[in-house]
């Protein structure tokens, strides 16, 4: 247990609500909050954000005081290429279509994993863009551009 | 009689040949998501949900239907036959379930395992039916109070009965309600959290969120985990059990059955609980408690039958009060509302041949799930050979695809990106991500009611405890919050919990 004081999971999970908290009132504070009776649309936001607070304070203190056995350490190559094949579609579907978004967020994506074989994954990421193809603009209809052309 | 009225009305809507088809793909695509462990039903719901638009309501509901109660069959497949749980709930069934077929009657286990399914889920389709129209009634004389206090209660009880812990569920809750907030409030027009993007005025959708947290925060989190290799070698000789498993199977299967069902409606209880209940039941009540996890065949019958009595009572909050009781049903109220159906008491008698429609369904498809699941289990099998390295992209893949589909928009794609961002926090931190979709279903309707009730009591809170029904449904939410902080329930809750 190498780092015991720094960063275990209660103190995480506390500080990232009284961060939640802290954001909606910064959020909030323009929006009328009225009465019990009449509540206005501040009242409710505000509301939570204080039991938020209190639960923050409570895994803040809880994480700070006890020991724990410290949070797994986080693997980047996963996260970071899942989000990228996801921002990819994301940012593609629109302008070049559904075909090419496919193709870059399978090959993308299946770079997360070490075991990923590359012939393997071109012909599966071709295979896979040509099904959701079929599947979603010609059996499902959805409006998306096919082609960037 | 009423009932059979109801039931007659039902199965009409279900034979109906459009109904039967949704009702089959529904349980074909539940079994093969059962079967593969790297995705849940939580996300194949989610994913399928905006292409259930253009579907009649009931059709729509049938199928997503289907694909819960089916994707609780497939789990116990890949249980006995490869000891891998499809699905949580179908842990237990590993213990017997795999022995049985180490000792060459995989046959009969998964024979066992799919009668037991079946018979419970015909029980627990009249169970349904039965409950269904007291509840309703009771619940239309509800006002505003009543309401706001059985939504307190549902969220408790779900963080209660649940797995993980009780603080940090119920902060997930909290959390839930919060993003609920986001969008446009009705009564003053006045946007809120909206950060003025445009896409958040209707509110946050819960889609993404799902689809974030559940999906690819899981892949994300599985590919840190080194891969195991699963090896299929059973050979399936006869699937017929004989007389005397059936004989010692009976019994297990009634006591799983009515105990599923039971825990099944509570809210939280629907999937993992029923399982375990039945399974310790079971093992208390046996002559030779030494034999389970030796494979003894009631270890297999009794939590396969709880298991689905559970799944399918799980449904009764949410057809007759429009409560869901887990996560899941979260996700059926989003698409009865994507229907422009308010959930709630009146969709039963606005809709009777959807509520009715969808209970019978249940009961086909079971039929359906049957006869798919026992003369094709090889290929079902066969599915898991399909390695985690090409599972994963296609999934990623699907889920852009699907959430890209609810509106047509980038926008809900980015949303989800975030929402796997913190899914993967969650789960680093070990904080459970489904208390925090049923806030974000349930929040609108639990400010709506509260307001609502503040405005008829003039701002006095003590209204919810002067009415007799919101008392005593709040008199409950009390009893469980102070039976968690005795160490003897916590420590009888770790117990029935623990995997």
């Amino acid at each position: 247990m190498t780092n015991l004081r720094l960063g275990g999971p209660d103190l995480g999970f506390g500080a990232f609500l009284v961060l939640v908290a802290a954001g909606t009132f910064a959020a909030t504070w323009n929006l009328p909050i009225g009465t019990a009776a009449e509540m206005g649309p501040g009242y409710f936001p505000w509301a939570i954000a204080l039991i938020l607070l209190a639960f923050g304070l409570f895994f803040t203190v809880k994480g700070l005081t006890r020991s724990h056995a410290g949070i797994e350490p986080m693997q980047w190559r996963p996260i970071t290429l899942i989000g990228i094949a996801v921002a990819l579609f994301a940012l593609v579907v629109e302008g070049l279509g559904l075909g090419l978004a496919s193709l870059a967020t399978i090959i993308v994506a299946a770079w997360a994993s070490r075991e990923s074989r590359f012939f393997e994954v071109i012909v599966f990421a071709l295979f896979m863009s040509a099904a959701a193809i079929l599947l979603f603009i010609k059996v499902l209809a959805l409006p998306v551009p096919l082609w960037p052309w | 009689m009423e009932l059979f009225d109801n039931l007659l009305l039902g199965l009409s809507t279900a034979l109906q040949f459009n109904n039967l088809l949704y009702c089959l793909i529904g349980v074909v695509i539940g079994t093969a998501i059962g079967v593969l462990p790297g995705i849940g039903p939580i996300p194949t719901i989610a994913l399928l949900l905006p292409f259930t638009f253009g579907l009649e309501p009931a059709s729509s509901l049938i199928m997503l239907a289907g694909i819960f109660y089916g994707a609780q069959y497939g789990g116990s497949t890949t249980a006995i036959l490869v000891n891998v749980p499809g699905e949580t709930s179908s842990v237990v069934t590993c213990l017997d379930g795999h022995e049985m077929a180490k000792q060459g009657r995989a046959g009969p286990a998964l024979a066992i395992a799919a009668i037991s399914s079946f018979f419970a889920g015909t029980v627990a389709t009249i169970i349904i039916a039965v409950l269904s129209l007291p509840l309703a009634d009771l619940a239309m004389r509800f006002t505003a109070v009543e309401y706001f206090s059985l939504l307190v209660l549902g969220l408790i009880a779900a963080v209660v009965l649940a797995h993980g812990s009780v603080m940090k569920s119920l902060a997930m809750v909290f959390l839930g309600l919060l993003l609920g907030v986001i969008g446009i409030d009705v009564n003053s027009g006045a946007a809120r959290m909206t950060f003025g993007v445009p896409s958040l005025a209707d509110g946050l959708d819960f889609v993404p969120v799902a689809m974030g947290m559940f999906g690819l925060a899981e892949i994300i989190a599985n590919l840190e985990r080194p891969s195991v290799q699963r090896v299929v070698s059973q050979k399936l000789h006869d699937l017929i059990p004989s007389r005397a498993d059936l004989k010692a199977a009976f019994p297990a299967m009634v006591r799983g059955t009515f105990l599923g069902s039971a825990l099944g409606v509570l809210p939280g209880g629907g999937a993992a609980l029923p399982p375990f209940s039945s399974y310790a039941l079971e093992k208390k009540l046996a002559k030779d408690p030494s034999r389970f996890g030796k494979g003894a065949i009631e270890g297999v019958a009794g939590p396969e039958a709880a298991n689905n009595a559970g799944a399918q009572t799980s449904f009764i909050p949410l057809l007759t009060l429009g409560i869901p009781a887990n996560a899941l049903m979260a996700l059926m109220i989003g698409a009865l509302m994507m229907q422009g159906i308010q959930p709630g008491p009146q969709v039963m008698t606005e809709q009777p041949e959807l509520v009715w429609g969808v209970i019978a369904s249940m009961w086909t498809g079971n039929l359906m799930l049957l006869v798919i699941n026992l003369p094709l289990v090889g290929l079902w099998v066969s599915m898991l050979k399909i390695p985690y390295r090409l599972l994963f992209p296609a999934i990623v893949l699907f889920c852009c695809i699907g959430t890209y589909g609810i509106s047509n928009s980038a926008f809900n794609v980015w949303l989800m990106l975030g929402c796997a961002v913190l899914g993967y926090f969650f789960i680093k931190v070990g904080v459970e991500p489904a208390p925090l979709l049923l806030g974000l279903v349930l929040g609108p309707q639990l400010e709506e009611n509260f307001r609502r009730a503040m405005q008829l009591s003039d701002g006095d809170p003590s209204v919810f405890l002067t009415r007799p029904i919101s008392a005593v449904l709040l008199g409950v939410v009390a009893l469980m919050l102070i039976a968690m902080l005795s160490p003897a329930v916590l420590r009888k809750r770790k117990e029935a919990l623990a995997e």
